[in-house]
C-alpha cells in the first residue's frame, strides 16, 4: 500500500535532509505524515505554542520571526521549520506564518525523533542549528583523519598520562640521581612549595657533574637549571615542539596555572610522530643567510596543502604558517643585530594584521614596525634603527614576503616611533574615529611583538585597553566599521553572488566570510579590554567577560573554522590545479552539503552583527 | 417514495433495528453527521474509485483510495488503498487508464473483502471527493448488492463546490478548470504527475482543505450544508 504514496515520497526524496534516507525508510515515512493547507497570513505557531510537528513546506512559502518581528527566515519548497521548538520539548520560539496560500506537511516528533535515531545522517542536519550542526560537521570531519595530525590536535593536558616527577632543591645530585634511576626518567622538576623552580636532566648530570668532578653531595639546587622555560598545559602538543625546537631543549615543563603538570620530551613527539614542518621552524634558526632563509619559506605552500589534505584546523594552519614568518622574520632581526651591532636603545619588533592575530594561511605581504625606547635620541640611534628596519624589511621582501603596499612597515619613519609616539597615535584614534583612523585602529589593534623588548609592546597595549575599555563612543564606531563587511546572504537565505567581472558568480570567502568574524572579536576584545590577539582566543575571553554568550562565542567559532577551511580548502584545490590561490568561491563547485553548512556559517555572522548593531550602535 | 419523506438520519435508526449484524451495521452505529454542524468539527474520509467505466449498474470498482480529514489535516496513517479482484475481464480501454492489468488484479481481494474497510473509515464522516456523485452511486450498489441495504451519508463534492464557488466570484468555468489538476492549481497545490486511487483522494482530501480555508478567510462559522453536495 506504501508505495501508493509515491508523490510524496518522490517529492521528499529530492529534498535534503530526507535525500539521506534510505529507500526502505522513504517508503514508509509518506504514511506517518499529515497534510495541512495554510491561506496567506495562516500563524502555524507563535512563541509559546506547542509545536508538535516538523513542518515541510511542500508548495508556498512560510516565514519564522523572532518574538520582535525580525524576519530569520523565508522557507520555500522542500524546507522544513519547526525545528527549533522541537528540540526544545515542543514549545515555540518563533512564528512561523504563510506568506503565501502553502501546503504543508507535517511530521509527527515521535517519527521525527525516530527517524533521528536510526539515520544519524539525518540526525545531523537537525543538530540545534547552526553552531551545533557545524560543530559536529568539523567534528566528524577531523575524526576521521585524527592520526594524521596528531601533533595539532593533542593538548598537551591530554597527552600528559603520567604524575610530574617531582623533587625538592636541598636534596643531593645523588640522591636525584637515584631518583631518576628509580623513576626511569630523563629529567626531575625541581619544585619548591609546590611551585616550578628548576629543572634537572640527566644531560646536566653528565656535563655539571661527572664532567666537572663534582662531589655527589653537592645540593641539586646547584646544578640544575633556574626558572626553566614552561608552557601551559592548555596548549597543543604542536606548540610545544615549537617552543622547544626554537630554544634548543629536550625537555619542556607544563604548568597548568602555578601547578607543575608534567613535562613533554623530546621522545614523547618523536612517539606521537613528528612532521616535517617542526623541523621547518627548527630549519630557520640555523639558517645565516636570507637566500637560506628563502629556501626554508619556498616549502610554505607545500606544507600549506599537506596540512589541509591532513585534515589540520584552520586554527592550526594559521598557528604553523605564522610561526614560520615568525622565525623568519626574528632570524632577519638576529643577522642585523649581528652585522649592526646591538641595539643603542631597547626595541620592540611588532608584527600586526593576520601574523599578529596568528591566522596567516599562505605567505602574504609584511605588515610591521618598532617600538623603541623612549629614551631613544633621533640624532644619536636614528640611523641604527633605520638600517635595522630596512635589513629586515629588503630580507622578507626577498623571501617573498613583499613590501605591505600600503606601507605599514619599520621602514616607515611614521610606525618606527619611540613609546610615547605610539601611544599619541592611539590617543588619537580612540578620540577622533574618523574614518583613517578606524582603518588603521584596525589594522594595529592586532598587533604582537615577536622580538626585542616585550615591555615596550605590554606597555603600549595597556595603555590602548585603558583607553578604549568601555570607551562607548569609540566602540561604537568600531561596531560600525565592523558591519561594513556582511555575509553574502540574502533575504532569502540564498547566497548573495558576485555579479559581472573576474569574479563572476562567486563570492569572496575572505572579505564577507572570515573578515566579519575577526571584525567582530576585536570589537568583543577592545570592549572587554582583552590582551588575546587571536580571534580564537578572542571569541573565548570574550565569554568569561560577559560580553557574549556562550552560545554565540562557540556558534563564531565554528562559524570561523568552517569558512576559513572552505577558503584553505578551495585554496589548495587552485594550487593542485595550477591555478592563482584567491578566495572567490563559487556556490556550484561545492556540494549540497557544504552549501548548506557555509549557509548556516553565514548566518550566524548574520545574527551576531545584527546583536552588536543592537548593543553598540 | 418513503425514502423521500424520513431523512437520512432516521431511516439510519430504523435500519438499526431491522438489520443483521455486520460491516453495514457496524457502518450505521455512529450518527451520520449532522448537517448545521460546523465543517470543522468534523471528519471526512476523502475517496476515490478507478473504475472500468461509468455506470455503476453495469461497471466494476477496480480500486479504492481512501484518506481521512481530522482537524483540517489530511491524514496519511489512516490511508489506505485496495485493489479490487473484478469478476469479469477488464474492457482493454480501462487499463489504459488505470494502467492496472488482470493478473495485478487477479492477486486482489473481492469486492465483498474491500467494503469492510470502506464502511469502518467512512463510519461517522463525511463523505467526499471530485466529482462525488460516481463515487457515492458505485459504493451504493455495492452495499445494496453485497448487504441488501443503502449506503447513506452526507457528502461533499470538490467539483461541485468548486464550480459553486467560481460561480459565486463570476469566474468563468470554461478550460477545464474543474478538473482536479485545474483546480488544484488556482489553490498554489502542488500538480501531482502519478494517478492511483489513492494519489487521487489525497489531492481531492488537499483541494477541499484550501477551498474551505479560502471560504472561512474570516473565521465564521459555515455549516456542513453550505458545502454539501446538494443531490442528498
Amino acid at each position: 500500500m506504501d508505495i501508493e504514496l509515491i508523490e510524496i515520497r518522490d517529492f521528499l526524496k529530492v529534498h535534503h535532509p530526507f535525500d539521506l534516507l534510505p529507500e526502505e525508510a522513504l517508503e514508509t515515512l509518506p504514511t506517518t505524515i499529515e497534510v495541512r493547507y495554510a491561506r496567506r497570513g495562516t500563524v502555524m505557531f507563535e512563541p509559546g505554542d506547542d509545536n508538535k510537528f516538523l513542518w515541510v513546506v511542500r508548495t508556498g512559502a512560510v516565514e519564522t520571526l523572532d518574538p520582535d518581528g525580525n524576519l530569520l527566515a523565508r522557507l520555500s519548497e522542500g524546507e522544513c521549520f519547526g525545528v527549533r521548538a522541537i528540540l526544545r520539548g515542543g514549545v515555540a520560539v518563533n512564528r512561523c506564518e504563510a506568506i503565501e496560500d502553502s501546503l504543508l506537511y507535517l511530521l509527527p516528533v515521535a517519527e521525527f525523533d525516530r527517524l533521528r535515531k536510526e539515520y544519524p545522517q539525518f540526525a545531523y542536519f537537525f543538530a540545534p542549528m547552526g553552531g551545533d550542526r557545524l560543530r559536529s560537521a568539523r567534528e566528524h570531519a577531523e575524526a576521521s583523519t585524527e592520526d594524521a595530525i596528531g601533533l595539532m590536535s593533542t593538548k598537551l593536558s591530554d597527552m600528559l598520562k603520567r604524575d610530574p616527577v617531582t623533587i625538592a632543591p636541598d636534596v643531593t645530585i645523588q640522591q636525584a640521581a637515584k631518583a631518576m634511576s628509580e623513576k626511569g626518567v630523563s629529567c626531575l622538576l625541581v619544585t619548591e612549595n609546590e611551585k616550578l623552580s628548576g629543572i634537572v636532566t640527566d644531560k646536566d648530570l653528565r656535563k655539571r657533574v661527572v664532567a666537572e668532578g663534582l662531589a655527589y653531595d653537592t645540593r641539586l639546587s646547584q646544578i640544575m637549571t633556574f626558572d626553566p622555560i614552561h608552557i601551559d598545559a592548555d596548549e597543543y602538543l604542536f606548540d610545544a615542539l615549537l617552543v622547544m625546537s626554537r630554544n634548543n631543549i629536550r625537555h619542556l615543563p607544563v604548568l597548568d596555572g602555578e601547578k607543575v603538570a608534567g613535562v613533554v620530551t623530546t621522545t614523547n613527539i618523536v612517539q606521537k610522530q613528528t612532521t616535517s614542518m617542526v623541523y621547518l621552524v627548527g630549519d630557520i634558526y640555523k639558517r645565516n643567510t636570507v637566500a637560506g632563509l628563502k629556501d626554508v619559506v619556498k616549502q610554505v605552500p607545500n606544507m600549506v596543502m599537506n596540512l589541509v589534505d591532513g585534515g589540520a584546523t584552520a586554527h592550526n594552519i594559521g598557528h604553523v604558517v605564522s610561526t614560520v614568518t615568525d622565525a623568519i622574520a626574528t632570524r632577519l632581526i638576529q643577522m642585523a643585530e649581528e652585522k649592526l651591532g646591538p641595539a643603542p636603545v631597547p626595541f620592540a619588533w611588532i608584527v600586526v594584521g593576520s601574523e599578529a592575530r596568528h591566522e596567516q594561511t599562505a605567505i602574504s605581504d609584511q605588515d610591521n614596525g618598532l617600538i623603541l625606547d623612549d629614551t631613544y635620541d633621533e640624532a644619536q640611534h636614528g640611523d641604527y634603527f633605520r638600517e635595522l628596519a630596512k635589513f629586515v624589511s629588503d630580507g622578507l621582501n626577498e623571501c617573498g614576503y613583499v613590501y605591505c603596499p600600503g606601507d605599514v612597515m619599520a621602514t616607515n619613519d611614521k610606525w618606527r616611533q619611540p613609546l610615547v609616539g605610539w601611544k599619541n597615535y592611539f590617543a588619537k584614534w580612540i578620540d577622533a574615529p574618523e574614518p583613517e583612523a578606524l582603518m588603521l585602529s584596525s589594522i594595529f589593534f592586532d598587533m604582537r611583538s615577536i622580538y626585542g623588548d616585550e615591555r615596550l609592546y605590554a606597555e603600549l597595549r595597556d595603555f590602548v585597553l585603558k583607553k578604549s575599555t568601555g570607551n562607548r563612543i569609540f566602540l561604537s564606531f568600531m561596531a560600525g566599521n565592523a558591519l561594513t563587511h556582511q555575509p553574502p546572504l540574502g533575504f532569502f537565505k540564498n547566497f548573495v553572488l558576485i555579479r559581472g567581472g573576474e569574479h563572476d558568480h562567486t563570492f569572496d570567502l575572505k572579505h564577507n566570510g572570515v573578515v566579519p568574524i575577526i571584525d567582530l572579536a576585536r570589537t568583543y576584545s577592545l570592549d572587554a579590554g582583552l590582551t588575546e590577539v587571536n580571534t580564537k582566543d578572542r571569541l573565548k575571553a570574550a565569554v568569561e567577560k560577559k560580553i557574549i554568550s556562550k552560545d554565540g562565542s562557540d556558534d563564531l567559532l565554528d562559524a570561523l573554522e568552517f569558512i576559513s577551511i572552505t577558503r584553505l580548502r578551495h585554496q589548495a584545490q587552485q594550487i593542485r590545479n595550477g591555478e592563482k590561490a584567491d578566495n572567490f568561491m563559487a556556490p556550484e563547485n561545492m556540494s549540497h552539503f557544504e552549501r548548506n553548512h557555509l549557509k548556516d556559517a553565514f548566518n550566524v555572522v548574520k545574527t551576531m552583527q545584527s546583536a552588536l548593531a543592537t548593543a553598540y550602535t | 417514495m418513503w425514502k423521500r419523506m424520513f431523512g437520512p438520519d432516521l431511516r439510519r435508526e430504523w435500519y438499526l433495528i431491522k438489520m443483521p449484524e455486520g460491516p453495514m451495521k457496524q457502518y450505521y452505529r455512529k450518527p451520520i453527521p449532522w448537517p448545521e454542524t460546523d465543517y470543522r468539527e468534523l471528519e471526512y474520509l476523502c475517496i476515490d474509485l478507478e473504475l472500468t467505466g461509468l455506470n455503476p449498474e453495469t461497471d466494476e470498482i477496480l480500486s479504492v483510495g481512501f484518506a481521512p480529514i481530522v482537524d483540517q489535516n489530511v491524514i496519511l496513517s489512516e490511508s489506505a488503498h485496495y485493489l479490487v479482484r473484478p469478476s469479469g475481464e477488464l474492457p482493454e480501454d480501462s487499463v489504459v487508464v488505470h494502467g492496472l492489468t488482470d493478473d495485478r488484479l487477479a492477486e486482489a481481494e473481492p469486492l465483498e473483502d474491500v467494503l469492510p474497510h470502506v464502511l469502518m473509515a467512512l463510519s461517522g464522516r463525511v463523505l467526499f471527493a471530485h466529482h462525488a456523485p460516481i463515487e457515492l452511486g458505485f459504493l451504493n450498489v455495492a452495499c445494496e448488492r453485497i448487504y441488501g441495504y443503502p449506503l447513506l451519508t452526507r457528502a461533499v463534492d470538490t467539483l461541485e463546490l468548486e464550480k459553486r464557488n467560481r460561480q459565486q466570484r463570476n469566474q468563468p468555468l470554461d478550460g477545464g478548470v474543474l478538473r482536479l489538476a485545474k483546480a488544484r492549481e488556482s489553490y498554489n497545490l502542488p500538480r501531482y504527475r502519478a494517478h492511483n486511487a489513492l494519489v487521487d483522494a489525497v489531492a481531492s482530501g488537499e483541494l477541499f482543505l484550501a477551498q474551505a480555508a479560502h471560504k472561512t478567510a474570516k473565521g465564521e462559522k459555515i455549516t456542513l450544508r453550505e458545502l454539501m453536495f446538494r443531490n442528498r
